[in-house]
């Protein structure tokens, strides 16, 4: 199903964030990310989430229904052509350092930590699929632990 | 030294209430609100209600702010409960006025905000709970944020699409005393919610191309929805329709927007909608629907509702557009100025459609024959009383008059249909939830925003049931409200899907009812029982006659059905329009709308 991102700048009042998902459950998505932080106004807050749909009229739905929350201000969507969308994972992975080098130049990462010759942490940004393919590309056999944070999206 | 006043969140609450005009508070005291009922008492400011139950508390809300929308002082009802199983209480009449875009506002005790979260003593996560089925919900946390959220709770509850709002407020924060310093001006008070927009004016675009469109249709209708009643624009649509000479239906919330028996009135539309509706419906190139969201039980089948035809939907809320219909244009505008803007427009054409008058007349003809039998006879094949003779009988007794507040089930929809509406917001139902039990209840409200009109409250023997106990708050009130029993021993509009499509199974349905007429003697309520045709009218005079509070309970036929229905998720095609084994009509005649 295609993946879409919905942008929406709301209040920082308590209780949104569940509003929003209970908004969303009931149309019975399940979330694939959903990311808040506050935006450059002070009191209003970005969110950007993320699921599956692929008819348009629903996704429409949900913005319009999302716009209608007392704290919304706006809601739209974004689509991959015009917009960035990005996230960070934090991955622990059994690694040799020297093989980890071979991938760099394709994967833009960051060494946070080696506790342990082959134990390393690293952070590492893109787009989804990018980081998906790290992962793949490491072999997932290798990975003790990741964090992602989600898809954070603006557009061109 | 002058003594200084201490002003306390429960004082603001109250001063807040009194500032936007309440009148009524219908509610339950209990721990965690009793500080606030106590400084109502003290003040006198309110006629309190009590309710027997917090339920029963909701409707009545419900009650005034539905009356009184059509008169000159609109009022906004407020309901009041303790915290835990007090405001629980609440939920089904909120979860109600939500669905049918009612602004209420309940305020709920909480537990003190040092043990919120701690499962406390009738504690319960009300936000948690009221938040999927209300328009706002807010939680006070300190006494100096009560007036700005008790007035921003009436402007969201009111602006726009009307729903319910929840005010928790923790005990502590009712007893807080705010600060010297604090101000606020209900006068200039303006809420600060930059994402609450609201468009009560139509733009010019798509009100060009749907004059077009009305201008080239052939076969169009007219929707009249819950929009019309609550902008009270029901006489600019009867201008309207007459201006363009098209034929109105209307949605269950639409009733009585103006006289359901003028001429070009379709009455109304949908699952048990009459034939003449639905038919046109199917029939028709062009909708033109005024406040109406779509409803599942207006529409059946999506898939077939309307293929041939233009919609042009004219809505307040604009995720209500393209939601359940796509439309051809849509109106995102107050139905009231919408209806206005176009009434002026010269471009607007009258066209006397014969040809389609025509059509709608033979549709009219499918039940005409039938129903006007049914209803001459008055009685079923065992003798008793048929609910829609009884409607009819009332109707004619009352000139169509009075306000009719139905419970939900059988007798709602033979009151929807055979009663013929002519005063402005006098049908009261609750229609998107379907709540049994929310008639006694919302007709105590009705009555006291509506003190000069009488108010009929018809129930059937199950519904009546669920909110018996109000029957303790009519009596203590005095309550002048003249309650209806159709009595038919069943839960009658499950047992006719039981008939209609489980083979006659009727699990569930059958049901013993207590003496009524005890009852209505213990509440010092007088009571009549009527079982005979010739009493019907008889004992509906001694009810007009009778100054109080009066309940009469008719004892009706089990078997009888309502039809037309169009089946749950069947299509407009699919409308049964005779008893199953009395197939005289064509059930099936004209699938499919245009040819
Ligand atoms: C609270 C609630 N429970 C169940 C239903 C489902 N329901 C809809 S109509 C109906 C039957 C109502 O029976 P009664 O009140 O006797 O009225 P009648 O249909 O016989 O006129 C039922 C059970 C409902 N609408 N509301």
């Amino acid at each position: 199903m295609k993946r879409r991102a919905i942008l929406a700048f709301m209040l920082d009042r308590p209780g949104v964030l569940n509003k929003v998902s209970v908004l969303i459950r009931k149309k019975m998505y399940n979330v694939d990310t959903l990311t808040v932080c506050s935006s450059r106004v002070e009191g209003i807050s970005r969110m950007t989430i993320t699921l599956r749909e692929d008819d348009q009229a629903k996704v429409d739905q949900i913005i319009r229904q999302l716009e209608k929350f007392t704290e919304v201000i706006s809601a739209k969507e974004l689509d991959t052509d015009h917009s960035y969308w990005r996230e960070v994972a934090i991955v622990k992975l059994e690694v040799d350092a020297a093989h980890l080098e071979s991938f760099r130049g394709r994967y833009n990462f960051e060494v946070l930590d080696q506790k342990e010759e082959d134990i390393l942490i690293i952070q590492l940004a893109g787009a989804t699929r990018q980081i998906d393919s790290f992962l793949e590309e490491v072999g997932r056999q290798y990975i003790i632990e990741i964090a992602r944070t989600g898809v954070a999206a603006m557009e061109k | 030294m002058t003594e200084k006043q201490i002003i306390t969140g429960k004082n603001l609450m109250l001063r807040a209430l009194k500032e936007k005009g309440v009148r009524y508070i219908f509610g339950y005291t209990g721990g965690a609100i009793m500080p606030i009922f106590d400084e109502m008492d003290k003040l006198g400011d309110f006629h309190f209600i009590m309710s027997r139950h917090e339920q029963g508390a909701a409707f009545m809300a419900q009650g005034v702010s539905r009356g009184s929308l059509s008169t000159d002082k609109p009022q906004i009802g407020v309901c009041m409960a303790t915290s835990g199983p007090g405001a629980m209480n609440l939920t089904t009449g909120i979860a109600d006025a939500h669905m049918d875009s009612i602004p209420i506002i309940a305020i709920t005790g909480q537990v003190t905000t040092g043990v919120i979260a701690t499962d406390a003593f009738q504690e319960s996560d009300v936000i948690g709970v009221m938040m999927p089925i209300c328009k706002q919900t807010y939680m006070l946390l300190a006494a100096e944020d009560v007036e700005v959220t008790v007035h921003e709770a009436f402007y969201v509850a009111t602006t726009g699409r009307g729903g319910p709002i929840v005010i928790d407020i923790p005990k502590d924060v009712q007893n807080q005393s705010v600060s010297e310093t604090y101000r606020f001006d209900a006068k200039t008070f303006r809420p600060s919610l930059p994402g609450f927009f609201y468009h009560p004016t139509p733009e010019r675009e798509p009100l060009r191309r749907a004059i077009e469109l009305i201008n080239r249709s052939v076969r169009p209708v007219l929707f009249c929805g819950h929009g019309v009643i609550t902008s009270n624009a029901g006489k600019l649509l009867q201008q309207f329709a007459e201006k363009v000479n098209i034929p109105i239906a209307f949605t269950l919330h639409g009733l009585s927007a103006l006289p359901v028996d003028h001429p070009l009135s379709l009455g109304m539309m949908g699952m048990h909608g009459t034939v003449e509706a639905n038919r046109a419906i199917m029939a028709a190139d062009l909708l033109i629907s005024f406040g109406m969201r779509f409803d599942d039980r207006v529409t059946g089948r999506l898939s077939e509702y309307a293929r041939n035809a233009d919609v042009i939907h004219v809505e307040i809320d604009p995720s209500e557009i393209d939601k359940n219909v796509a439309c051809s244009v849509a109106i995102n505008a107050d139905v009231y100025r919408t209806l206005h803007v176009m009434l002026g427009d010269p471009m607007l054409t009258y066209k006397p459609r014969k040809r389609w008058f025509e059509k709608i007349d033979s549709f009219r003809q499918v039940m005409a024959d039938d129903l006007r039998r049914e209803i001459e006879c008055g009685v079923g094949d065992d003798g008793r009383l048929l609910m829609k003779s009884i409607v009819h009988q009332l109707s004619v007794l009352t000139e169509g008059k009075d306000l009719i507040v139905p419970d939900v089930g059988m007798h709602q929809m033979m009151a929807a249909r055979f009663y013929n509406y002519q005063t402005e917001n006098s049908w009261f139902a609750s229609g998107g939830a379907g709540t049994m039990g929310a008639s006694l209840p919302m007709a105590i409200g009705i009555k006291l925003a509506r003190p000069d009109e009488r108010v009929w409250s018809i129930s059937g023997d199950g519904g009546f049931q669920m909110n018996i106990q109000e029957l303790g708050t009519i009596m203590e009130q005095q309550i002048d409200i003249k309650i209806v029993i159709l009595n038919n021993g069943h839960l009658g509009m499950v047992r006719q899907w039981q008939t209609l499509f489980f083979d006659g199974r009727y699990a569930g349905t059958p049901m013993q009812s207590p003496k009524f007429g005890l009852i209505a003697e213990a509440y010092d309520i007088p009571y009549r029982k009527i079982e005979k045709l010739d009493e019907v009218t008889p004992a509906l005079q001694q009810a007009i006659d009778h100054h109080g509070p009066i309940l009469l309970e008719f004892v009706c036929d089990a078997s009888e059905i309502i039809l037309p229905m169009i089946p749950s998720d069947g299509g407009f095609g699919e409308m049964i329009v005779s008893r199953p084994g009395q197939e005289k009509t064509a059930t099936r005649k004209s699938k499919g709308g245009k040819s």
